[in-house]
């Protein structure tokens, strides 16, 4: 670190490079008594050094909320949201899925999670006016094998889902050329994926959202009762590195867990599902939900009709869409169905 | 020697922020050569300026001063006499006492999802409601740590928090309430919200490091929200004694600066689970020693069982304004006793 291009008194940069600090990160992380000891220097100098350093590391970062609301540009905004390519999905969720943070989608087996991560890969694909972001997807199998049959069918029936969108658009995209699919069956072939595979795809711009199916598998296995820190610590760390990824190139992280009974009354209580008889949270625990920024739960159970005037469709196909938690929703749900097109919410 | 005369000169944070001119003019003076005075004349600078400083920081509001002398009975009074944020929400006012309490730190503890984000966004709008709604027309700033900051949900506060005010100004027709919403809508609220994200732990020490200065330079702040304390801090962290020793410089700074620019300060912890010996409980993150580190209130927003159907203490707070926003009756459920 060239201490001479910092506004600092030459006496505190002799200081510095006799005390052979090298980073604004070590200075930040000693107490302001020990670098008075390590740089023999007054209270006040160190003060001062502090505050130099401080202001160099974050120099306009100040935005008011006033400027983030009136922000309308598609790279910076808040506004700017992935779009589920329904209109009855983005509109239970203000949108679509945020840019910054790790969405979890979690649920029973075949509620549907699946059909909404690759409904998902396939939207990101689609300009910005259509609620895309105009890239790839990266894909992460750490249990089942990829549904490649299935995607295809998604591809080829992409004008009848997205019917907003003008053919010829549709046409140019490749969708299946800009998926790229990872499989990771254990932790260690998941840290590499994430540190290196993925890093590169998004420094690449290759891709705008990774989706991990499912987190919950990685870990069902390799922890017993005992090893509950062992597993805590990983899942800060990869939620940490997800976070700082999703932050960094402005992507979201969609995770797909499944769901345990809730046993215990505080379990009941953290899932806040109203519906007795279906007591189910997602897996993982406190841990992991406290790196998420929003959960959506799906399941089978469908809500009760709230009038009769409902369109109905056969009970078994239709799926509920639930908002857990989120810090810009309320907590609503909605219903939708799996067709050959793929996910569509229904009013 | 001058340089000890004047590293001995108890200059504590607040009136360095205070004076930053002169600050700066007598940090320099000993020690630059280019302005070339003699030492003499150097002290003597100082002496003038530390005057004006302890002249300047009785007179301005919260200013601690450093040779200031008050007895435990001022001191009382004092706290006492300090404002409240109200929140429009009674039940959430009556268990914090009033509100949240300017000049101290306040924690709040939850689960994921249970509205910790929700009741900072609430609390840097209700922190600008105008002297003659009840609130103390202040200013707030965001630290951001977790991305979780969403303006969109921050518009339907402010705008709910102006039609609650508006509605008060009709029924009542004082004067003093017309005035005020003159110049209290949603434009103005946002732009009086301060946001900063801090994407690590040196991003965020850095960041507190800075904001003596700044709310200096923006006095009317009167809320300092860090949204969360403990997420920067809870991974990559081999050595716990060098996170404790910076969250004690952490939470010390912040005390500081409550005090001296007489704002709350608010902190989002974690909760992480506490593994004993026949059952294991939630506790909040960070350990037993960050607890003691600050004067806290510790909201502990537990997700209670009333009446059959699952509800917490924030569901309250969510339901206000969602209520708000369509009627004018505001009633609350009463809550179970919260631990």
């Amino acid at each position: 670190m060239d201490w001479d291009q910092f506004d600092l008194n030459p006496k505190v940069v002799a200081a510095l490079k006799k005390a052979d600090i090298k980073s604004i990160k070590e200075i930040l992380n000693l107490s302001g008594a020990d670098l008075q000891r390590l740089m023999k220097l007054s209270s006040a100098d160190i003060q001062c050094l502090l505050k130099t350093v401080s202001h160099t590391l974050r120099r306009n970062s100040m935005i008011t909320a006033l400027q983030l609301y009136q922000d309308k540009d598609h790279l910076t905004s808040q506004h700017q949201k992935l779009s589920l390519g329904c209109s009855v999905l983005d509109t239970l969720l203000k949108g679509g899925i945020p840019l910054v943070g790790i969405t979890e989608l979690a649920g029973e087996s075949s509620a549907g999670k699946t059909q909404i991560s690759l409904q998902l890969c396939l939207c990101v694909q689609y300009p910005y006016r259509y609620g895309g972001l105009e890239s790839g997807a990266v894909y992460i199998c750490t249990e089942d094998v990829f549904p490649s049959k299935r995607l295809q069918q998604l591809i080829d029936q992409q004008h009848k889902l997205r019917a907003d969108v003008p053919a010829e658009i549709i046409r140019k995209i490749k969708f299946g050329n800009s998926i790229f699919v990872e499989h990771a069956a254990d932790l260690d072939t998941f840290h590499n994926c994430i540190t290196k595979r993925i890093s590169l795809l998004l420094t690449r711009g290759m891709v705008r959202l990774v989706v991990i199916d499912s987190i919950a598998a990685l870990f069902r296995c390799e922890f017993g009762v005992s090893d509950s820190v062992t597993k805590a610590r990983y899942l800060q760390t990869f939620g940490a590195q997800l976070h700082s990824l999703s932050t960094r190139f402005r992507t979201p992280i969609m995770c797909i867990n499944q769901v345990t009974d809730a046993v215990s009354e505080s379990e009941a209580a953290q899932c806040s599902c109203s519906v007795v008889g279906n007591r189910v949270c997602s897996a993982l625990g406190i841990t992991w939900a406290n790196q998420l920024l929003m959960r959506l739960m799906v399941s089978r159970v469908p809500q009760p009709a709230p009038s009769s005037g409902v369109a109905s469709h056969p009970t078994g196909s239709v799926r509920t869409l639930r908002v857990v938690f989120a810090p810009h929703l309320p907590p609503s749900s909605c219903c939708y169905t799996v067709k050959l097109e793929g996910v569509k919410g229904i009013k | 020697n001058q340089e000890d005369s004047v590293s001995l000169l108890p200059l504590s944070p607040a009136v360095y922020a205070l004076n930053k001119t002169n600050f700066y003019k007598a940090r320099r003076l000993p020690f630059s050569r280019k302005i070339g005075i003699s030492k003499e004349e150097a002290l003597e600078a100082l002496q003038v300026v530390r005057q004006e400083c302890h002249g300047d920081a009785t007179r301005t509001a919260g200013g601690s001063g450093t040779t200031r002398k008050c007895t435990a009975l001022e001191l009382l009074e004092e706290e006492q006499a300090q404002g409240f944020i109200i929140t429009f929400c009674s039940a959430l006012d009556n268990i914090l006492g009033g509100g949240v309490q300017l000049t101290k730190i306040t924690e709040i503890c939850g689960a994921p999802g249970v509205g910790k984000t929700q009741l900072c966004m609430q609390l840097a709008v209700d922190v600008q409601i105008p002297e003659c709604f009840g609130g103390v027309a202040g200013e707030a700033v965001f630290i951001d740590t977790e991305g979780s900051f969403m303006v969109d949900r921050v518009v339907e506060i402010a705008t709910a928090c102006v039609q609650h005010c508006q509605l008060i100004a009709e029924t009542h027709q004082e004067e003093d309430n017309l005035k005020a919403l003159e110049t209290f809508s949603l434009e103005s609220i946002l732009s009086h919200i301060y946001y900063f994200r801090c994407r690590d732990y040196i991003e965020l020490l850095a960041q507190v490091y800075l904001l003596p200065d700044f709310l200096s330079e923006h006095s009317k702040v009167r809320l300092v929200v860090v949204d969360g304390i403990a997420f920067p801090f809870r991974h990559d962290f081999e050595d716990l004694s060098l996170r404790t020793r910076l969250l004690n410089g952490l939470a010390q700074q912040l005390i500081i600066i409550a005090n001296d620019h007489k704002s709350a300060v608010i902190l989002t912890n974690q909760m992480t689970t506490r593994i004993g010996q026949s059952q294991s409980t939630l506790v909040p993150a960070l350990g037993e020693s960050w607890g003691h580190a600050a004067t806290v209130l510790k909201m502990w927003a537990r997700k209670v069982l009333t009446n059959g159907t699952f509800e917490n203490l924030f569901q309250t707070v969510k339901f206000v304004f969602y209520i708000v926003s369509q009627c004018s009756n505001l009633r609350l459920r009463s809550l179970l006793s919260i631990p």
